[in-house]
């Protein structure tokens, strides 16, 4: 609203993922793995072992190039790809938290020039000083990591902050303490992960190089399944500080968010996967395989990936909960958008915009393109796909009810008929062929009507009111959907569509769950 | 007044508006000698590495210092750069992100850009030796990567001063594909930002040179090679800076030209100071004995003029439109208080690791 949205074809929000999932998995060993190298060099140290010595030098080395160059420019990335997709949320976490910010920038120097001075000290400083260095940047890397989770937990829950707006009442937060626990964990199980691949590709050389290998592959092992272990347990921790700082999360996991539950799974078995694959390493560290490393390095990014997009899903539709929307909208704007319509608050108009499509184009692009795209990620073309410009207007004004926790259109009659428009010249009416399997048709007219607000067994349940049901009482219902309830659009399906819809209805209605439905 | 300019956000900013302009301003040097170290320092390496014949050793030389020092000037590069970037956000965010999101797939290249640069100078470092020819290509790499970067932040700062292209520019085309090419300050300020740089790492060449344990022929080499760069580049910087200067917007180029006493004390202040080093590089070239002291604090307070002189020029292009007076404070003393120490404790802690490894003989 107060910015242009970079139309990106697989959308911001893919690239933000991509770009931060990284970053995360990257930052979380480079704190953990500061810790492994000054407690591996102090063990080398005193049991007199110069093959585990030379080992954790040539970890140094990898860590050095991975965490200073990788690690750091992704953190830059973050910061970069933050200001292209949300700079509202940006401009209100650097107002708001700037001095966190800098605060974190000071540790930021002090862990790069720590990492410098660690890796060409090796041969130059005195143990002592060396290790002392060592443990510089592990404090300062840790530090870093305390500061950013308070930022990055205040965006999902800010708390009292929403009253006082005092900056350690948002920092720490009602999830600061059970995230703190979570990313500490994530950050010892990906110093293992570190160890374990290191060790993996390492030339093993004559025995006492194999023994110092076997040795570390051991450790990194137990890292990362202990790791791991400590942060399943910190999860549920972590869950019920969300189900108090969020009174509808039993309703977000249930379905009202619909990729909630699905990267929720995607994150379990990612911990499962990286817990049970550390379990060959933890047995048999000879026979320890870079095979192995690549397998264990990819369950983890899936532990990642799942659960950082947990943490993006649960704030949806805000970036920072209860204050700002992802469309850049303030929550407390919307008694004044909704009186003066959405326009006013469109900065971005083509002057030359003359027809309903052009204009609705421009309302597209300011409340559509935040959190949709065409055809990539949160696709609306397929959807739309089902829909008549008349239905698509008339659906505009309820969607606050659908399921994804939209945020409320504002638009007036005229403002509602742009945005119709160009959504309807927009849609790809190709993809409203069904498919010839009747169980996937009817799963499709079920997803582009119903889903989109119900789940079948879940959030929203329809099928204990359709159990027993038949066909003949479905079809009436369907005619009457706006008699039910307020928020129901009636139901505008042609035909061909109708009667898939009705085939899956009577279906539910009949047969036992069909949890793949949702 | 454009429609386009956004809105400033609501929430007060935690310190006076002139704090955060003197920690931008401090850390904007700081994060410049580090830079023109890097992005010079590249170019001299490169220049070293394609010259054939000459003095071989002072080559030599020069590659083997340059190469190993690159990924640290990288570090510090990129560390020191992010405290301007916040601090400037906090500012002129608005504006900043306005122009960032027009040159949307650009400005996001810098992040692969630098990632690939710096992994170039890392093997330029490690490996230089062992690649041959290939050495050639490592350093080209590191040292594009910096020059394209530098070359995205020219375009992203002049275009953020200049609201009334974005409207077109983004109508035409929303994905971010553009960049500032158009604007007659685009070509100026990022040659004066780039010679400024080899010129400032001649010096810190000469400077390196006089620490050097080898024996005096090449120091004097190594201390005349850094002196003959430094005035070569400024005397081409000067006449860059005076086609700056015509390719201001007119009523910001009038502010420098007597309108403001502030711009035009400073720009008097840039011009003199460029003779004075002229005069100082030219004097230590002549006599190599003399101390260069004199000539590197003098280049220092010229990078300081130089950067109020952007201020001064970035606050008359956008006057009216940014009023950093207007901006509502709500001071957060106590988290004030905790960063100044933080830092005094970090520079600290920094200055005591870098102490200790210089200080110990290599082994």
């Amino acid at each position: 609203m107060n910015y242009p949205v970079w139309e990106v074809p697989m959308g911001g929000g893919v690239l933000m993922a991509l770009v931060s999932v990284l970053h995360v998995f990257v930052a979380h060993l480079a704190v953990g793995g500061g810790l492994w190298l000054v407690l591996a060099e102090r063990a080398a140290r005193r049991r007199g072992d110069a093959a585990l010595l030379a080992l954790v030098k040539s970890q140094s080395r990898a860590f050095l190039l991975l965490t200073l160059v990788f690690g750091a420019i992704t953190g830059v990335g973050i910061w970069t790809t933050a200001a292209l997709i949300s700079p509202q949320a940006l401009v209100a976490l650097i107002r708001a938290y700037v001095w966190g910010w800098a605060m974190e920038w000071v540790f930021f120097i002090v862990e790069i020039a720590a990492a410098l001075v660690y890796w060409y000290g090796w041969e130059r400083l005195d143990e002592r000083t060396h290790r002392t260095v060592g443990w510089i940047y592990f404090v300062a890397a840790y530090v870093s990591l305390v500061i950013i989770n308070g930022i990055v937990t205040f965006m999902l829950t800010p708390g009292g902050w929403l009253e006082n707006r005092e900056f350690w009442t948002g920092f720490f937060n009602p999830t600061y303490w059970p995230s703190l626990a979570l990313r500490s964990a994530a950050a010892a199980a990906q110093a293992g992960l570190f160890v374990l691949v290191t060790a993996a590709f390492l030339k093993r050389g004559d025995a006492r190089a194999a023994d110092a290998a076997a040795w570390a592959t051991r450790r990194g092992a137990l890292w990362v399944a202990a790791g791991v272990a400590a942060f399943a347990a910190a999860l549920l921790w972590y869950r019920s500080a969300l189900t108090g700082a969020i009174p509808d999360w039993a309703d977000l996991a249930a379905g009202a968010i619909p990729v909630l539950p699905r990267v929720v799974t995607v994150m379990w078995a990612g911990a499962a996967a990286t817990f049970l694959l550390a379990l060959w390493p933890l047995a048999a560290p000879r026979r320890w395989h870079p095979a192995g490393a690549v397998l264990l390095t990819a369950s983890a990014l899936v532990l990642f990936f799942g659960g950082e997009w947990v943490r993006e899903a649960a704030r949806k539709p805000y970036t920072i909960h209860g204050y700002l929307y992802s469309t850049g909208l303030r929550v407390d704007q919307e008694p004044e958008i909704a009186a003066a319509g959405v326009t006013a608050f469109t900065r971005w108009r083509d002057p030359a915009a003359a027809t309903p499509a052009e204009r609705g184009r421009d309302l597209y692009r300011a409340w559509c393109l935040p959190c949709h795209t065409h055809d990539g990620y949160n696709a609306m073309r397929p959807f739309l796909a089902h829909r008549t410009e008349a239905e698509i207007a008339d659906f505009l004004p309820r969607l606050q009810h659908m399921r994804a926790r939209m945020p409320a259109w504002h638009g007036d009659a005229a403002e509602t008929a742009d945005l119709a428009a160009f959504l309807a010249a927009d849609a790809d009416r190709g993809l409203a062929v069904f498919p010839a399997d009747p169980g996937a048709a009817g799963r499709l007219a079920w997803d582009a009507h119903c889903g989109t607000c119900h789940t079948l067994d879940d959030y929203r349940a329809l099928r204990p009111s359709l159990a027993g049901s038949s066909r003949e009482d479905l079809e009436a219902m369907l005619d009457a959907l706006p008699d039910l309830a307020a928020e129901m659009p009636a139901y505008g399906g042609d035909p061909v569509e109708r009667g898939h819809l009705l085939d899956f209805l009577t279906g539910a209605a009949g047969a036992d769950p069909d949890r793949s439905a949702e | 007044m454009n429609p386009f300019v956004p809105s400033p956000d609501v929430l007060p900013i935690p310190a006076p508006a002139p704090l955060f302009e003197a920690l931008l301003h401090l850390t904007f040097l700081v994060h410049l000698l580090f830079m023109n170290a890097l992005l010079g320092g590249g170019v001299i390496l490169l220049a070293s590495l394609s010259t054939r014949g000459g003095d071989r050793e002072l080559h030599e030389t020069i590659v083997e210092r340059i190469s190993k020092l690159l990924p640290t000037l990288f570090a510090g590069t990129v560390t020191f750069g992010v405290a301007p970037l916040l601090f400037l956000q906090t500012l002129y965010g608005g504006f900043f992100y306005t122009s960032s999101i027009l040159m949307g797939w650009p400005w996001f290249a810098t992040v692969p850009l630098l990632i690939v640069g710096y992994y170039a100078a890392y093997l330029n470092a490690f490996r230089g030796r062992r690649l041959g020819g290939g050495r050639r290509w490592a350093a080209g790499v590191a040292v594009g990567c910096v020059a394209l970067v530098g070359f995205a932040f020219s375009n992203n700062t002049t275009l953020m001063l200049t609201p009334e292209k974005w409207g077109r520019l983004y109508f035409a085309s929303p994905g971010g594909l553009h960049l500032n090419l158009g604007e007659a300050l685009l070509w100026p300020r990022f040659l004066h930002m780039a010679l400024g740089a080899v010129a400032v790492a001649g010096l810190l060449l000469a400077l390196l040179a006089r620490r050097e344990r080898a024996d005096a022929r090449l120091r004097e080499a190594l201390v005349r090679r850094g002196l003959d760069t430094f005035l070569a580049v400024t005397v081409v910087n000067v006449m860059v800076g005076f086609w700056y200067l015509l390719a201001l917007r007119e009523d910001v180029r009038r502010l420098f030209m007597g309108g403001s006493g502030h711009a035009t004390g400073l720009l008097g202040l840039g011009v003199a100071l460029s003779l004075v080093l002229l005069l100082l590089a030219w004097r230590v070239r002549t006599v190599p004995a003399r101390s260069l002291k004199p000539l590197a604090w003098a280049t220092l307070l010229t990078l300081a003029v130089m950067i109020l002189m952007r201020d001064a020029a970035r606050a008359g292009y956008l006057a009216g439109m940014a009023n950093l007076q207007e901006i509502p404070v709500r001071t957060q003393a106590l988290n004030l208080a905790i960063f100044a120490v933080l830092l005094l404790g970090g520079i600290a802690t920094v200055v005591w690791m870098v102490r200790k490894l210089l200080a110990a003989p290599s082994r």
